[in-house]
């Protein structure tokens, strides 16, 4: 991660030089043309220090690539971005979003990447009525049983791919037995529970049911309890973890005897460019992959390539496309991003095409239905990617239910 | 002499006039600043309550706490769960997070007020990351990493006819007041002296016979209870509660502030409080290596006034 | 009768195998003024810590004013009116001079515990902080700080620290030690000049200040009283002059 991390660094210091040069030449050339209205201020934040602070760059980079696509510019205004660091401590991240309200009187409001940071803006937002955006945030209750009116999500719920994941993994993977393990906290215990509900209905059962707390350094002692005679193991992780899990699942000589399942993030592009071998053959679910087949996607890897020297993770992609929502948004109002209610339902009702995840619509709660992907991790051209290998189309966050039935069920948990 | 028993000669020279701009700062500032200003105004208001608390431990008594960030936290999250969980009136809430935040401090206290120096600062590290751990594990109770949210407004909870930020700051402000009068009156009291006395030589205030490890003890749950109030009024504030309240970068965060400010002066760690977070607020609004400057800062001020700001320019304690 | 001031029967004290003190019996009557002397190593100290119970004894009991108090705590012998100095000064070195004085004043006080009002309004308090200090000659000095004073001043502190709680029996360890002529003749004066109700235990290495304060005179010799008597006796045994001279003793 070290060496990585050096060059993130360097890459931004890069990207800070051009984007000032940017914002120079634009306002120059805007200065020359009209005394028109002021910029839309667009307020933005991410951890960009701290454990989670890759996560969070990947998030702003896609937006700002967004942005620079788009010359700094939507419904006749420029767009000023304001972005601040949460540093993934939700404490922070309030006092951080009042800032960007308050102080900066932004228009509106992206990102955040942790849940318990986005149950904390929640209130705050609401009683601010700024409409936001949360690209990354997938506590499945933010766009359900607590759902926000001046917040869309543009990311996914953590049930969502597993729902369909599940019945993949009974119905084509022809598992029957599963063990699990994810880290104790909201994502993993929603994801885990969307995947158990599906998988148990189509008739597979889970024989175990494993929780790694947040800070864990050594997954000897969960390997060693995991049973060789399951069918598979599913596996939540990310950053830190993901890498280590993978390479201990290999050590402990679970690789090969048992195939490895999981939620997107564990392979997801954020770390697999740090993973060897052991990573090859895990097959995963999410609604992007950075080896995504469409056009879309294609100009979009390939520019983010160019751009920051890596491949998009679906944190790059998140925001790349949640922005997509913010622009249109602002275009529906005609710029007019004063008449706040307006422009909630521009963003509400935006339909952006040409993703690079393929097509989303938002549902009525305000979540997107999108295509879930299952990928297996391929070495192609000497680089691992996520190959996609089957399609699940329009998948919304109550799957095959019926919403006000599945709203009454309780939120999935541990 | 009288000047000469207060524990520091508070208001002496350069002191003076800033104390009294800093207070009238605090007392008629609000109304004139943005709404954001008053929500970091409120921020350092509550910190300083906590820093003040911890400066009685940490300054006046010289046990070095790094674990004090969890009654903070533990009285916050009662608040929560009274309020969110059994959705409990204003008082219960108020009076149920002192209480749980002071019973907890005086449960370890009895454990932790045999040791000192360094074997303190373990110990109270150790049982910060066991309660820390406790917020992130018991789930059911605390929500986990998610914590909890959706605890009232202060002002509606209380039944106030007003609401807003400059409402909420100035009750903080009176918690405050009144706090920091308690704290102050109690560190020039006759108890206050011995607590110095035992900072001093522990030895000898056994063998003029006193039971110092009462003091200590006695020391420790005066600073949870104080710790608690303002853990009470961060929940509150924010409206939702999460293990980083009482993690280890909070409590060293809290050990910044009164070694930054000047321990053993009560006012130094209400400027530390103060400083950082205007620090923290203001430099990351401008650069992404704000972390790096702030550390340039206190590297700074630490070699500058290594007794911290507010005793600059008074003799060295030994 | 009165029970004696101090009673040590068969006090030891041994650190692993070195018997530092060696069943020791000593006898301090109320108002007694006694030495005990020895050479370096002979176990003063260690005696000391053993009798104000800084330091538990191996084996023997101690009795203060008849009462068992072997097992009890410094800070509770203290309440039971006994006072100490220590060889290497042990102050506030952070409080004034004032400051110290009080808070060895309010140490056997209930108000010790009182946090709702401040130390300067119990005037009764700092009027016998402020007549010790004169006692003590340390008026002038009552606002410095305490680790500003020189060494002479400050062991004049560490001895008023000590009687600010009115002992009964006052434990002074060497407190003439790396004070000038002049000021241990001072020191000297006021030692003399201690209430003669208060019972007095000198250790000193240097027999004439010893002699100069005492009447009786312990001989504390590789941890064991070697003799113990009036000064005059003691100051014609053979074996003490023996030890002082350096000459051997008979194994």
């Amino acid at each position: 991660m070290e060496p990585r991390k050096k060059q993130a660094h360097v890459v931004s210091a890069f990207r800070r030089t051009v984007i000032i040069a940017l914002v120079v030449a634009g306002a120059t050339l805007t200065l020359a043309q009209t005394a028109e209205r002021p910029p839309v201020k667009i307020g933005f934040m991410v951890p960009l220090s701290g454990a989670n602070a890759q996560n969070g760059r990947d998030i702003l980079n896609g937006f700002l690539l967004l942005l620079e696509e788009t010359g700094y510019q939507a419904g006749g205004r420029k767009i000023e971005l304001i972005v601040e660091d949460d540093e993934g401590i939700p404490a922070v991240g309030l006092t951080k979003a009042r800032k960007l309200i308050e102080r900066d009187g932004v228009h509106m409001m992206g990102g955040a990447l942790l849940t318990s940071t986005g149950y904390a803006l929640a209130p705050y937002i609401e009683s601010q009525g700024i409409p936001m955006v949360y690209p990354v945030v997938s506590a499945d209750d933010l766009t359900q049983r607590r759902r926000a009116k001046w917040i869309i999500r543009t990311g996914y719920t953590g049930s969502q791919p597993n729902h369909p994941f599940g019945e993949y993994a009974y119905n084509t993977l022809k598992l029957r037995t599963v063990a699990t393990i994810a880290l104790d906290y909201g994502f993993g215990w929603e994801s885990v529970g969307g995947f158990r509900r599906t998988f148990e209905e189509q008739g597979g059962r889970i024989t175990q049911s494993l929780w790694a707390p947040l800070s864990i350094h050594d997954f000897a002692p969960y390997l060693a309890q995991i049973s060789r005679d399951v069918d598979a193991v599913y596996a939540l992780f990310l950053g830190r973890t993901a890498l280590q899990f993978v390479r201990q699942y290999e050590e402990y000589g679970l690789k090969g005897r048992v195939q490895l399942i999981g939620m997107g993030t564990t392979t997801d592009e954020h770390v697999l460019p740090a993973m060897g071998d052991e990573a090859i053959g895990v097959i995963t679910a999410l609604h992007y992959s950075g080896a995504l087949e469409n056009p879309a996607n294609r100009k979009f890897a390939a520019a983010y390539r160019a751009r920051y020297k890596r491949v998009p993770s679906y944190y790059s992609e998140s925001m790349y496309t949640g922005g997509k929502w913010v622009l249109a948004a602002i275009d529906a109002v005609k710029g007019n991003v004063e008449d706040r209610n307006a422009l909630l339902e521009g963003l509400r009702n935006a339909r952006p095409t040409d993703l690079p995840r393929g097509p989303v619509v938002l549902d009525e709660y305000g979540n997107p239905i999108e295509n879930i992907y299952v990928r297996r991790v391929e070495r192609v051209n000497g680089v691992l990617q996520n190959t996609v290998i089957a399609t699940l189309p329009n998948v919304s966050q109550f799957w095959k239910y019926n919403p006000a039935e599945y709203l009454k069920q309780p939120l999935y948990a541990r | 002499m009288d000047a000469a028993n207060l524990p520091s000669n508070v208001l002496r020279g350069w002191r003076r006039p800033v104390f009294y701009a800093l207070a009238v700062l605090l007392v008629v500032g609000p109304p004139f600043l943005s709404t954001y200003w008053v929500g970091l105004l409120t921020q350092m208001v509550i910190l300083a309550i906590l820093a003040m608390s911890l400066d009685i431990l940490l300054g006046y008594t010289g046990l070095p706490s790094l674990g004090h960030a969890a009654f903070f936290g533990v009285a916050a999250y009662a608040v929560a769960v009274l309020a969110t969980r059994y959705q409990l009136g204003f008082w219960t809430c108020v009076l149920g997070g002192i209480m749980i935040g002071t019973l907890c401090s005086a449960a370890i206290g009895l454990i932790v007020s045999h040791v000192r120096d360094v074997y303190f600062l373990m110990i109270t590290l150790a049982i910060g990351m066991v309660l820390w751990g406790l917020s992130n594990r018991w789930i059911p109770m605390t929500g986990g990493d998610n914590g909890l949210a959706g605890i009232p407004r202060l002002e509606t909870h209380a039944g106030l006819p007003f609401a807003g930020p400059i409402p909420f700051y100035y009750v903080t402000l009176l918690v405050f007041a009144v706090s920091a009068g308690i704290m102050a009156l109690l560190v020039r009291s006759p108890f206050g002296l011995t607590l110095r006395g035992v900072r001093e030589s522990e030895s000898r205030m056994k063998s003029l016979g006193f039971n110092t490890w009462l003091h200590c003890y006695l020391s420790f749950v005066i600073s949870g209870v104080f710790a608690s109030v303002a853990g009470v009024m961060w929940a509150y504030y924010n409206g939702f509660v999460s293990p980083t309240y009482l993690d280890l970068t909070a409590s060293s965060e809290l050990f910044l502030m009164v070694t930054l400010g000047g321990p053993a002066t009560l006012v130094g760690p209400v400027i530390g409080a103060g400083a950082i977070v205007l620090l923290k607020n203001v430099i990351s609004a401008y650069t992404a290596r704000w972390l790096l400057i702030l550390g340039i800062v206190y590297i700074v001020a630490i070699l500058g006034a290594p007794q911290g700001l507010w005793n600059l320019g008074r003799s060295k304690r030994t | 009768m009165t029970p004696a001031c101090l009673a040590l029967d068969n006090v030891s004290r041994h650190f692993g195998g070195l018997k530092a003190v060696d069943k020791v019996n000593l006898i301090v009557q109320p108002g007694e003024r006694r030495a005990v002397i020895g050479p370096n190593g002979a176990g003063k100290t260690t005696l000391f810590n053993v009798i104000s119970g800084e330091v538990r004894a191996s084996e023997g009991t101690i009795a203060l004013f008849g009462d068992d108090v072997t097992k009890l705590a410094p800070h509770q012998r203290a309440v039971r009116g006994m006072a100490r100095t220590f060889q290497i000064t042990k102050l506030f070195p952070n409080l004034t001079v004032m400051e110290n004085v009080l808070l060895a004043c309010e140490a056997q006080d209930p108000r010790r515990f009182t946090m709702h009002r401040p130390m300067s309004s119990c005037v009764d308090l700092e009027r016998r902080a402020e007549a010790l200090l004169a006692q003590f000659g340390l008026g002038t000095f009552a606002h410095d700080t305490a680790k500003n004073l020189s060494y002479g001043v400050q062991r004049k502190l560490e001895v008023a620290l000590s009687m600010a709680g009115r002992p009964r029996l006052l434990l002074l360890d060497e407190p003439m030690a790396g004070l000038s002529s002049g000021e241990s003749e001072s020191m000297l004066a006021i030692l003399r000049n201690l209430d003669s109700a208060v019972a007095v235990l000198l250790i000193e290495h240097d027999m004439d200040i010893a002699f100069a304060f005492a009447e009786r005179v312990t001989v504390l010799y590789q941890g064991r009283v070697l003799t113990d008597g009036h000064k005059d006796e003691v100051s014609a045994n053979r074996t003490v002059q023996d030890i002082y001279l350096g000459s051997p003793i008979a194994e």
